[in-house]
């Protein structure tokens, strides 16, 4: 009896009803959204009309007894309840209150929300940080620092937690204010890949994991295009980082645009092919970004609070190397921490990976001196190794 | 009648002594050896006989019964044709001397008795000197190889009438007594074809290699296809210092039991780069007779496996103890034998299956799992091992249109040697001889008033994570830094240096990082 008073805490009433709908009778979530749109979005109608048609004899005017009487065998609604119960997986329907409104806006929202982590229920603004999995140490960058820089300013990176562009972008996310949803395409106790078992474990903590299938579900192909429906679905805007011709993330990209959402791409290497699909996107009209200015522009009227911190910002961008932000364009910071050579270098090194040749040619430090300054640069975090002996500033 | 002198046989790299005692009776003519001797020793009967004949003394036709004592040890070579030889002559009294009691003998007889040479004169002599013989009765054409020992007269013979000439006149036996003349260390300085001149950019591998060769570091190299790792470990022989005679003859002692040595002394530093399909026996020593395999041959030089991902998991691992006791012991039923192994490890290997991750230019292709794979099968043990991990980038188009050439060996070669100096003032008295030889005690007697040092070993293990292993092979290489730059204590800059060469891969976040 315990048991059912747990689940009556983290999962209410009209969520198990629908559960019990979708998994007891099989009702498709389809029909149940069209159902729930055609009843002007009033849950009670809606579950009226199923539990009034005749075909399906089902009565959904039970109380908790009635179903645990009814369902007493080893059933498909009981033994999902269980399961989430021990998991400590909670369910957001369609009509609760903290279901993303910017999700049920869509086309087709999912009537029931599988999560683990609080912060779906309280992301203020969401953007999503797709692309290819198979990253280049290009796209990684850029997706870490876009995903970092909104984050840093409240604002939720959603993605999809698939290996490369996808998981740096949530992880570099999770590291500041804003967090970061991950939405997936298999049953949200699944870990799939299962490189990512420690983000699985990391994003709870400042984040979402949210499923709209079934616990234990396996991570189908055909589930992806649905999952990228709700990825694009709870953000107000996509960005591209990289994506080859024809990669998941241009399927999001589409599903976005008919969703009524802001579509950005990240311009690459035109040689490369990890590129191409952003590439086609900037050419249909995609916004092109290099900063996140680019993207908050696009939101400004909606956000304004985000856009006034983003001016601030905005303000420190003047330095020729490209980007800087307060900490490193603030000289008095450096003057105190840094001696004469290790300023050289430092200024040396701008925010493109430059390598240890360069450095000891243009620098005129013999190479032992610079392998032990820029060591210590590198304890201090102000510069990392970027791919292979080469070294940028860190942003 | 019965008659005995010394000899030697050879098990691993060492000589254990041999008594060839004969036994002559009356009865039907025969010749029989005992004490396990192989097929070779076995014939020698053929040879004696020969060349006894040959020489115009007379073979005697009795029975003649020859044991090689002790008798359990299984004897191999043709090493005892001249003992043996000169046993029946003695036996038959055809000769007399009274030098057979501080003497002994070795050489392999030809059908006209003429004397050749055999292996392993070198440890043969060593014994020789440890049980305290006189003279020794080599052949001619290796005397010089045994006279490289002092303290035991060397007597060469091209022949058995001349042997036995030296012997019946005793009295003027000084002046056939070997006097080594040419066997001074000839110090050339352009041994070798390659210098590292030729190596253009690369600055940080060329750095680390000689840090590497200065303190004797094991090392990796981590690179692209075509990036120079094989260019830059071909070098490293040309900036370690000369060998001493000692060490001389420590290589050749272990390369005259190989197949191809010619029987000169060894005097380059030996550099090995077997192929990854070799055999556990070629690349650790072993076989029926046991012999030295790569990692013995390399002693006292570098050991290069190049391609080193795809060495066999288990040999990777075999190399455990030999880098750790710088000897191998390889036990059969019949005996143990030990070879010296005190080699400097490079191995060189690709970042993944493709070879480009974490290259800029080309993208790599290899899946993260199969990355992960790759290292999964390098990673363990055995790179706890290599103290400095070094990343070999592809140079830039201009990095190789830089005119001014690099430093070359020999300006190398001499901050080296200067650094071994150090290290061997420090570890006077006591068993090693190189930084990475020490171990943790020691590591942290170096920065028991060092303050300023610890506290930034402190704040660097917190960064990067470090394991206890990781800390002191970091501070290894920065006391070998330390004493390039000829400082007394290790200072901050040089564990910082130190810090630069532990790159490594992490993918626990997924992707190209470092944890130091």
């Amino acid at each position: 009896m315990t048991l059912v008073v747990l689940v009556m805490a983290s999962i209410n009433k009209i969520s198990k009803k629908i559960l019990y709908l979708l998994s007891e009778y099989k009702v498709k979530p389809s029909k149940f959204i069209d159902v729930f749109k055609r009843n002007k979005c009033n849950i009670y109608k809606t579950l009226n009309f199923f539990s009034s048609n005749k075909t399906l004899k089902l009565n959904l005017d039970f109380g908790l007894e009635n179903i645990n009487q009814r369902e007493s065998g080893d059933n498909n609604f009981n033994s999902v309840m269980d399961f989430l119960l021990k998991n400590d997986i909670s369910v957001l329907n369609i009509s609760d209150e903290s279901y993303p409104d910017i999700l049920k806006e869509i086309y087709f929202p999912p009537p029931i929300l599988f999560l683990k982590g609080e912060k779906i229920r309280k992301a203020k603004f969401n953007v999503a940080v797709v692309g290819t999995r198979k990253c280049t140490a290009y796209g990684i960058e850029a997706a870490e620092y876009i995903s970092k820089q909104l984050s840093k300013i409240g604002i939720t990176v959603v993605s999809g937690m698939a290996l490369g562009i996808d998981s740096y972008a949530q992880r570099a996310a999770l590291e500041e204010e804003g967090g970061s949803i991950g939405v997936l395409g298999c049953g949200i106790d699944v870990v799939y890949p299962p490189e990512n078992r420690y983000l699985y474990k990391d994003i709870t903590k400042n984040g979402s994991l949210v499923s709209e299938f079934f616990p234990k579900t396996p991570p189908l192909k055909s589930n992806f295009p649905s999952r990228n429906r709700i990825i694009s679905g709870l953000s107000n805007g996509v960005v591209v980082v990289e994506a080859g011709e024809r990669s998941g993330a241009i399927i999001t990209s589409e599903i976005a645009l008919k969703q009524n959402r802001e579509v950005f791409a990240v311009p690459g290497n035109i040689f490369s092919s990890e590129s191409r699909g952003c590439h086609r996107l900037i050419k249909s009209g995609a916004k092109l970004v290099e900063d996140i200015d680019d993207i908050l522009e696009e939101f400004s009227q909606y956000f304004g609070v985000c856009y006034e911190i983003d001016k601030k910002r905005k303000l420190n961008v003047d330095a020729p190397e490209g980007k800087v932000d307060e900490i490193s364009n603030n000289p008095n910071n450096i003057d105190n921490s840094l001696d004469v050579d290790h300023k050289r270098i430092y200024e040396f090194i701008g925010y493109k990976p430059k390598s240890l040749e360069e450095i000891v040619k243009f620098t005129g430090y013999g190479i032992k001196e610079v392998l032990g300054i820029l060591a210590d640069l590198e304890l201090k975090q102000l510069v990392e190794e970027k791919s292979f002996g080469k070294y940028k500033k860190i942003f | 009648m019965f008659f005995k002198i010394d000899s030697f046989a050879l098990a691993g790299i060492d000589a254990i002594k041999v008594s060839v005692e004969v036994h002559i009776s009356n009865g039907l003519p025969s010749f029989t050896i005992v004490g396990l001797p192989d097929k070779a020793v076995s014939e020698s009967r053929q040879r004696v006989r020969a060349a006894i004949i040959n020489s115009g003394f007379k073979f005697p036709m009795k029975r003649i019964i020859v044991n090689l004592s002790p008798a359990d040890i299984k004897k191999e070579g043709a090493f005892y044709d001249l003992p043996i030889a000169l046993s029946i002559l003695a036996v038959s009294r055809q000769i007399s001397s009274k030098l057979f009691d501080m003497s002994c003998f070795i050489g392999e007889l030809s059908l006209d008795g003429n004397i050749n040479p055999i292996k392993g004169i070198i440890s043969m002599t060593e014994k020789a000197v440890s049980i305290g013989e006189n003279y020794f009765f080599v052949p001619q054409k290796i005397a010089h190889q045994a006279s490289l020992i002092k303290n035991i007269n060397i007597v060469p013979g091209r022949n058995l009438n001349e042997v036995v000439k030296i012997l019946c006149n005793s009295s003027d036996l000084e002046k056939y007594v070997y006097k080594s003349n040419g066997n001074k260390i000839l110090y050339s300085n352009n041994c070798y074809n390659y210098d590292f001149e030729d190596v253009k950019g690369q600055l940080k591998a060329k750095r680390a290699l000689e840090i590497a060769v200065s303190g004797m570091h094991n090392i990796m190299l981590i690179g692209p296809p075509g990036a120079g790792k094989t260019m830059l470990a071909q070098r490293a022989i040309t900036i370690m210092p000369q060998l001493s005679l000692p060490e001389c003859i420590e290589v050749t002692k272990i390369y005259s039991l190989y197949k191809k040595y010619s029987g000169e002394l060894i005097q380059k530093r030996p550099f090995r780069n077997p192929h990854h399909t070799i055999s556990r026996i070629g690349l650790i020593g072993g076989g029926k007779n046991p012999k030295p395999g790569a990692i013995s041959l390399s002693h006292r030089g570098v050991l290069f496996l190049d391609e080193f991902s795809q060495f066999p998991k288990n040999l990777i691992e075999d190399l455990r103890q030999p880098l750790e006791n710088k000897r191998v012991v390889i036990t059969r039923n019949n005996a143990s034998y030990c070879f010296p192994c005190s080699f400097m490890l490079i191995v060189a290997t690709n970042p993944c299956y493709c070879g480009y991750f974490g290259d800029d230019k080309k993208k790599c292709v290899c899946s993260f799992r199969e990355i992960r794979k790759f290292w999964k099968n390098l990673s363990g043990p055995i790179v706890d091992r290599i103290d400095m991990r070094v990343n070999v980038p592809r140079l830039k188009e201009n990095d190789f249109i830089d005119a001014n050439p690099g430093e070359s060996s020999l300006e190398i070669k001499k901050r080296v040697r200067r650094c071994i100096e150090i290290q061997q003032k420090r570890y006077k008295g006591k068993k090693i001889k190189y930084n990475s030889e020490s171990g943790s005690r020691m590591v942290n007697h170096w920065l028991e008033d060092n303050k300023e040092v610890r506290n930034l070993l402190s704040k660097i293990s917190e960064k990067y994570n470090l394991t206890a292993r990781g800390m002191v092979s970091i501070l290894k290489v920065a006391q070998t830094i330390a004493d390039l730059d000829e400082s007394e204590i290790i200072r901050n800059q040089h564990l910082l240096e130190a810090l630069q060469y532990r790159v490594n891969y992490d993918f626990s976040s997924l992707g190209y990082g470092k944890y130091k």
